[in-house]
């Protein structure tokens, strides 16, 4: 119903006054000033009392309004369609392997950030190498190729096929060579495809080398006993151990394997049992296994193989011809009289090895440890390792094939041969006269770009694969992520080129599994190829090993043997050179990580660098300082290098390290360091790594980036605590200051309260008797911590950020006065080759009466219920206080925003790199304090874990990520208000102390004693 | 500070002769009431050209980050702290001068306190900037003080000692600023009577609109005097608060008890031998020489002398005890300051510090201006080395060997020092052209009794003893500014 009632607002409205009818026409009564204030008189009009409030009350409303905008929400995308296995936040682990060894991946969100041990591999048992962390870094490597490359130009992959096909239908036609040089490849279907491809092109071959060869050994083992295998070395069965340069505890054939069997018979366990290997290592350089050794005797690289025909003599009671004294190092002759009687008294149990690569040396080594029985107990020829299988003379034939105009095609599978062939020149002019040359490479590096055709292949992490390291080991690899970039694994490529009629290579290695493999661990089908999916690794029983008996003249070799050592031995004014690949840096392979250039060599501690080490007498005969730069002149090749004296170096000689010096592997990699491959020389068929050299200096000083310059412990025997392996079976507690009881510097409780731990009491057993100094867990921190890299320049300032570090001393001995530690009397020293090394573990001791805490003026920084110092990087103002007040010096300060400036942008902040940062833990700003958490993260989630199981938190549920990748299992973690806890336990040992106890800290990490299997009155 | 007669071996503290209320004023409002010379030009513009560097080195290192400046891993302080300790403790002379000088009734600061006290206000500020500017995150500074906020219940450490020299050092500032300004306001008014224009305005504001009555006059001096009371603690209590920002650590070398009495000796002697620094260049450049005469300079000198001792035995005793603690540690910080890396450093600190000062004992020395000016930059010098020393070498080689460092310090660093210096000058000559750098109306209480021309009037009278005209005549014999042919016939 219409009605027609008005209302009306007032009566000039009901009345229709003109004046309103005249104001009503405008929507605002009054007109507001706006024309004025915008022209004419502008601000200088005069503004009515109610305009200036009005303009008042509309501004502070305005404002009010604005205000209370809430911050900009930047919403993150969900999944449209959840994939199955991915939960935001939660981790998911894939089996997958990582150079032989069984590994877990872990991967958030889709994203591989951490690369963990498979606790069931049979290597390493879970433990992990340095490398083996950093790997995942160069999943994200920016500067890998996205696609492929045809002369130095991006091509399709479709366009590659047909002109690979094209031209290998035409070479196959032609009839010329086709290479595929590799390095070692140990994946069997690998291999598989390469031998279908070799049958697709029947004048193909497989030509396989490593930059750093064991051909030698393989080669000995041929000429020994007819087996030309890499054998499967036991060193948890030996007693007697004894090295000629073989640093197996570093790099040498499977370093991490050997760490975990080593240290099964010097760790907290073995001790208990009273029983402790002997290690003896006769060396020309400090190598991380030379530190770790119980007698470690210096012998110049053409001392060596005297030195094995000499304990040679000793053990078979004969004579072989050439044989004479060391007539420069009794020393080396006296100590080889005491090991050969240590080694015979320990038959069977006994193992000796070296590092040598030359044939001749080899097979006497082999002829030592079949006197000493050790074939079929810690030398196992039948289950044989297929780490290494590279063969030296087919590379250098190669070479020749290449010159002569043979060869038509070559691909390069994970082989750079331009970098770490002796005599690169030879490959790059052979390559010249390939008509075909394709590299695999993921980076354009330097064999790379001598080729026409560049196929990147994917990375392990983006690949299916497979691995058999050791003979009866057989370990798949699984892809964690889809291909980054635009890869294709070489396999494909070779499956494609080849006309396979495989479909694609996961199909390839399915049918390979299913046909050859599964079966060898019981399992088969889908549900065994699921199951493989889960374990990672599927196991043949081991033939059961074999003893061997040498049974071969040795006059030839020991011929051969004196020969290499006169040529060897340097002339009055020259040195011994001496080549070692680091324990960061490996062949050099992963030179573009930066993770491992920043990670400090084991003993010289040095980063970002290669250099010539050279022992401190010879430093002061040469004139040198640290850092003076030396030219390097042997075998016809020259470097500039700096030196760095490194006590424990024998005189007269350098050691270089190889793996630097890469000028195509990337911003990271690039010219760090000099390349010593070319020092290499072919001997008697193998590459040889010492060389006569000529040493020059230039005047020029390159100051080298150490993390540790100063190396003496000064006699502080509160920090670093060392008994004899005689002293500790006398009485268990000796060194650790607990003989005659513990003294309890808080007895009183005078100024310090206890804190409560109610529930967890989270603390840590470090066994320096296990450590050997690796390192890897200072990446794998880094990786779980998102600990920035800061270059070289950086740490030569003294500031790396890494929160574990690994402090190594030297202490020297003085006929057995307890040894000298201190500056003032090192140098009245005059020997300082007789140095002792230990290794300890340093981190952020979670004191529970923290120096840290009470001088934080924001309280930053503050102690957990569970026993925990936090740092709480929010309210840090970065006053540094506590890093000054902190006795360990643990704590790192972000001198620079190292995520955001541009300074630091060759390293970790490409939104590619950014990929790998573990997401449960955030990444700090500059100004801000950070150190040691004990990966918090870790045990949050363990926490939460055992929550939504309903259960209390188990021992061993939460691993810190050092202690995970710990290949010696050094560190223990766990919670101590559980007396069953391992840490508990180990906490127990006699063995254990803490570090500078008598400042009542009340550290929650204690150390375990250095035990040293020496008698007193051993030298 | 009536005007009684003085005795006559007391030696004057004003010299000249026809010293008026007036001419007092006109001499000390000289330099505020005419343009600058040229010797101030020059000065300001080194002094500005300083303060610029500091403006660009304290961006830089704001603008990058603290990783501008040489620290590390293990020297987490070097000349930051260094720089804020030493201005800190030159900022000490001021409020001991004006206010335990006032309470004992040592006439003489009448004519030091001003510049002193003006000095110690931007030594402050100047050590105040460096605890800004050190931080890792300056925009944050606010964070140590305990304001109530929406971060949480979060609160401040009171346990640190950084807590409590944010509350020692803003308590120092503030008493002083007030003191100093308090005492500022007669001084202030006379400009204002005397000006016009702009002038005018602005000093008759400054001045607060003092009436110059009797009351206003007695609530002055009340006021002077409770202030004098509250300030006379502060001088003890800051840099006792400084030292426990390094006692209460457990670094060796910081780790002492006896740290409260030696830094506040310490600071007292850098204070003082700063103050000398500027005055003895001020008084005669600014034609001050009658009314900072000879007695103020070597009474100054006989402090440093005594506060130059004191650290001395503070040093003997700190070796003392670290050899007869047993600690290790504690034996190789101090062994390291002579024969570690820094060696040079600690020669510089005890060189400078104790043996120099020493030389104040001969009263030949204590009166010759260029030495004692020549002394006083050497005590500056060595009071910051001592500081360096203190900081750095103990930090550089403390427990765990493996960490061990050295610190080599960046321009970033050198330049927010000298910059800091610059500033401090800056601020300096700016005081000494808009206030009177001496206080007028304090100078003019002792005018009729201590000045040389009321000693004369009583020499003039005669009847003294001859023994006592004798040992004021030759006392006279030091002061520059004092015709001793005057005496000759007395």
């Amino acid at each position: 119903m219409d009605s027609n009632k008005k209302y009306w607002k007032g009566l000039e409205e009901l009345n229709k006054t003109p004046e309103f009818v005249e104001k009503n026409k405008h929507e605002f009564a009054e007109p507001i000033p706006i024309e004025d204030v915008l022209t004419g008189g502008g601000l200088a009009g005069t503004t009515p009392r109610r305009d200036f409030l009005k303009a008042l009350g509309f501004g502070v409303g305005a404002v009010t309004l604005a205000a209370c905008q809430k911050v900009p929400v930047h919403k993150s995308i969900p999944y449209l369609i959840k994939p199955e296995e991915v939960t935001p936040g939660v981790a998911n682990y894939y089996v997958s392997t990582y150079e032989g060894s069984a590994i877990l991946v872990k991967t958030r969100e889709g994203r591989p950030i951490k690369i963990e041990g498979n606790p069931n591999d049979i290597l390493a048992k879970g433990g992990l190498s340095g490398q083996a962390q950093a790997s995942v870094l160069d999943l994200y490597d920016s500067n890998r190729l996205k696609n492929p490359m045809r002369d130095g130009s991006d091509y399709g992959w479709g366009q590659t096929d047909g002109f690979i096909k094209s031209e290998l239908a035409a070479i196959k036609a032609g009839g010329k060579k086709i290479r595929i040089v590799s390095s070692t490849i140990t994946s069997p279907s690998t291999l598989a495809v390469i031998a279908d491809f070799i049958t697709a092109f029947p004048n193909s071959k497989h030509i396989s080398y490593d930059a750093v060869s064991y051909t030698g050994i393989i080669q000995a083992n041929q000429n020994s006993f007819n087996k030309a295998v890499l054998p499967h070395y036991n060193f948890d069965k030996a007693d007697v151990i004894v090295s000629f340069g073989a640093d197996f505890l570093g790099t040498w054939i499977s370093p991490t394997e050997f760490i975990r069997q080593y240290v099964q018979n010097r760790n907290n366990k073995s001790l208990q049992a009273k029983k402790m290997s002997r290690h003896i290592q006769f060396e020309t350089g400090m190598s991380i296994t030379g530190s770790n050794a119980d007698v470690r005797i210096l012998i110049k690289p053409s001392e060596e193989g005297i030195a094995l025909v000499n304990l040679y003599n000793a053990l078979s009671g004969t004579t072989l011809p050439g044989s004479k004294k060391l007539a420069n190092n009794p020393n080396a002759d006296k100590a080889i009289a005491i090991v050969a009687k240590e080694l015979t008294a320990a038959k069977g149990k006994a193992l000796v090895v070296a590092g040598s690569n030359d044939v001749a040396t080899q097979v006497l080594v082999n002829a030592i440890n079949s006197l000493l029985g050790s074939y079929g107990t810690t030398i196992d020829l039948d289950n044989p390792s297929h780490q290494y299988s590279g063969n030296d003379a087919e590379l250098v034939e190669f070479t020749k094939e290449m010159s002569r105009g043979e060869v038509d095609a070559v691909f390069f599978l994970n082989a750079n041969p331009v970098y770490d062939y002796y005599n690169s020149k030879d490959i790059t002019e052979g390559l010249k006269k390939v008509r075909l040359k394709v590299s695999f490479a993921d980076h354009m590096d330097e064999t790379a770009s001598a080729c026409n055709i560049v196929a990147p292949n994917s990375y392990y992490l983006e690949s299916w694969g497979d691995d058999n390291a050791i003979e009866g080991y057989y370990t798949i690899i699984q892809p964690a992520i889809n291909p980054v970039y635009d890869t294709r694994q070489a396999e494909h490529s070779l499956m494609i080129w080849g006309n396979n009629p495989g479909k694609d290579y996961y199909t390839y290695i399915r049918n390979n599994w299913d046909k050859n493999l599964l079966a060898k661990g019981g399992l088969s089908g889908q549900k065994g190829w699921e199951t493989l999916l889960q374990t990672g690794f599927v196991k043949a029983t081991p033939v059961t090993s074999g003893t061997y008996t040498f049974g071969h003249d040795l006059n030839a070799v020991a011929q051969t043997i004196l020969d290499h050592s006169n040529l060897l031995a340097a002339d009055a004014g020259k040195v011994e050179l001496q080549l070692y690949q680091t324990v960061a840096m490996r062949d050099g392979k992963r030179a573009n990580n930066p993770w491992l250039q920043e990670m400090p060599d084991p003993v010289s501690k040095v980063t970002w660098d290669n250099f010539a080490a050279m022992s401190p007498s010879d430093m002061k005969k040469w004139g040198y300082a640290d850092g003076d730069v030396i030219k390097i002149d042997a075998n016809g090749y020259t470097i500039s290098l700096p030196v760095l004296v490194q006590p424990g170096q024998t005189q007269g000689t350098i050691s270089v390290a190889v793996g630097y010096g890469r000028t195509l592997s990337g911003p990271v990699g690039d010219n760090v360091g000099q390349n010593a491959y070319p020092f290499h020389s072919l001997r008697n068929g193998t590459f040889q790594t010492s060389a006569v050299a000529t040493i020059t200096a230039t005047g020029n000083n390159s100051p080298l980036s150490q993390t540790q310059t100063h190396h003496s412990i000064e006699g502080r025997n509160s920090i670093i605590k060392e008994a004899t392996f005689t002293e500790y079976l006398k009485n268990p507690s000796t060194g650790s200051g607990n003989e005659s009881g513990h003294k309890d510097y808080n007895e009183n409780n005078l100024f310090w309260q206890e804190y409560d731990h109610p529930q967890y009491n989270w603390v840590m057993a470090i066994d320096l008797n296990a450590c050997t100094g690796c390192g890897a867990c200072v990446v794998a921190c880094s990786a779980e911590n998102n600990v920035p890299v800061v270059g070289k320049a950086e740490v030569g300032r003294r500031r790396e950020m890494h929160w574990i570090r690994i402090d190594r001393y030297y202490s020297f001995n003085d006929d057995g006065n307890g040894g000298v530690t201190r500056e003032r009397e090192l140098s009245k020293l005059e020997d300082l080759d007789n140095v002792r090394v230990v290794y300890q573990p340093m981190l952020c001791q979670h004191c529970d009466h923290a120096p840290c805490e009470t001088v934080c003026p924001v309280l930053a920084t503050v102690h957990s219920s569970e026993g925990l110092n936090h740092m709480a990087y929010n309210r840090c103002v970065g006053t540094r206080y506590c890093a000054n007040n902190c006795p360990y010096k643990v704590r790192r300060f972000n001198w620079f925003n190292y995520w955001n400036d541009s300074r630091f942008e060759n390293y970790l902040q490409n939104d590619h790199t950014l990929l790998v940062l573990n997401p449960d833990v955030v990444t700090r700003f500059r100004g801000v304090m950070e150190k040691c958490s004990m990966c918090i993260q870790r045990i949050q989630a363990g926490k939460l874990k055992a929550k939504i199981e309903k259960r209390a938190v188990k021992d061993g549920d939460i691993k810190v990520a050092c202690q995970q990748t710990c290949p010696a299992n050094a560190i223990v973690f766990g919670n101590a208000n559980d007396p069953n806890s391992e840490v508990s336990k180990a906490l127990k040992s006699e063995r254990t102390y803490y570090v500078l106890e008598e400042l009542n800290t009340q550290p929650g990490v204690g150390y375990q004693v250095k035990v040293r299997n020496i008698s007193e009155t051993e030298a | 500070m009536a005007s009684h007669s003085e005795s006559i071996i007391r030696e004057p503290l004003i010299t000249g002769k026809d010293i008026t209320y007036a001419k007092i004023t006109n001499d000390i409002l000289a330099p505020v009431e005419r343009m600058p010379g040229r010797a101030w030009w020059i000065g300001f513009t080194v002094a500005s050209l300083g303060a610029c560097l500091w403006v660009f080195a304290v961006s830089w290192t704001f603008w990058y980050g603290i990783g501008e400046w040489g620290l590390n891993k293990t020297v987490g302080w070097a000349w930051d702290i260094t720089g804020f300790v030493w201005w800190v403790g030159i900022g000490h002379a001021g409020t001991l001068i004006s206010a335990i000088l006032l309470l004992f009734r040592q006439n003489w600061r009448n004519s030091i306190n001003r510049s002193a006290e003006a000095m110690t206000i931007f030594a402050v500020i100047c050590a105040a900037t460096y605890v800004v500017s050190h931080m890792g995150r300056p925009w944050l500074a606010y964070w140590p003080l305990p304001l109530p906020n929406q971060f949480g219940s979060i609160w401040v450490n009171f346990n640190s000692p950084l807590v409590w020299d944010v509350f020692a050092i803003s308590t120092y500032f503030s008493v002083s600023l007030v003191f100093w300004y308090t005492g500022l306001l007669p001084d202030l008014a006379s400009i204002r009577d005397r000006a016009t224009g702009l002038r005018r305005k602005i000093y008759s504001f400054c001045s607060f609109g003092w009436t110059g009555s009797v009351k206003t006059w007695q609530r002055f001096e009340t006021v002077c005097l409770i202030l004098a009371g509250i300030s006379t603690p502060l001088v003890l209590s800051v840099h006792t608060i400084v030292s426990m920002d390094f006692a209460t650590s457990l670094e060796p070398g910081w780790h002492t008890t006896i740290f409260p009495p030696y830094f506040v000796a310490g600071a007292i002697f850098s204070g003082f031998a700063m103050v000398q620094t500027l005055l003895l260049v001020t008084r005669k450049v600014l034609g001050l020489e009658n009314y900072i005469t000879m007695f103020h300079i070597e009474a100054m000198n006989k402090i440093i002398l005594l506060t130059g001792s004191i650290v001395g035995v503070a040093y003997l005793t700190e070796f003392f005890i670290a050899y007869y603690s047993g600690s290790e540690y504690e034996q190789y910080t101090f062994l390291n300051r002579f024969i570690g890396p820094y060696w040079w450093a600690g020669c510089m600190m005890y060189g400078c510090n104790v043996l120099m000062t020493q030389l104040m004992w001969f009263k030949k020395i204590r009166t010759s201006i260029p030495i004692a000016w020549v002394l006083s930059i050497v005590v500056n010098i060595g009071m910051w080395f001592e500081r360096f020393v203190i900081i750095v070498t103990s930090l550089h080689r403390d427990f765990l060997p493996s960490s061990w460092a050295m610190f080599y310090p960046t321009w970033v660093d050198m330049s927010v020092f000298i910059g800091s210096i610059g500033l401090f000058f800056t601020m300096f000559l700016l005081f000494i052209r808009v206030f009177p750098s001496i206080a007028i109306a304090e100078v003019k209480l002792i005018l009729k009794s201590s000045s040389e021309q009321a000693k004369k009037k009583i020499l003039d009278h005669g009847g003294l003893d001859p023994e006592q005209v004798q040992f004021y005549k030759e006392s006279l014999v030091t002061f520059d500014s004092v015709e001793i042919a005057d005496y000759e016939k007395i």
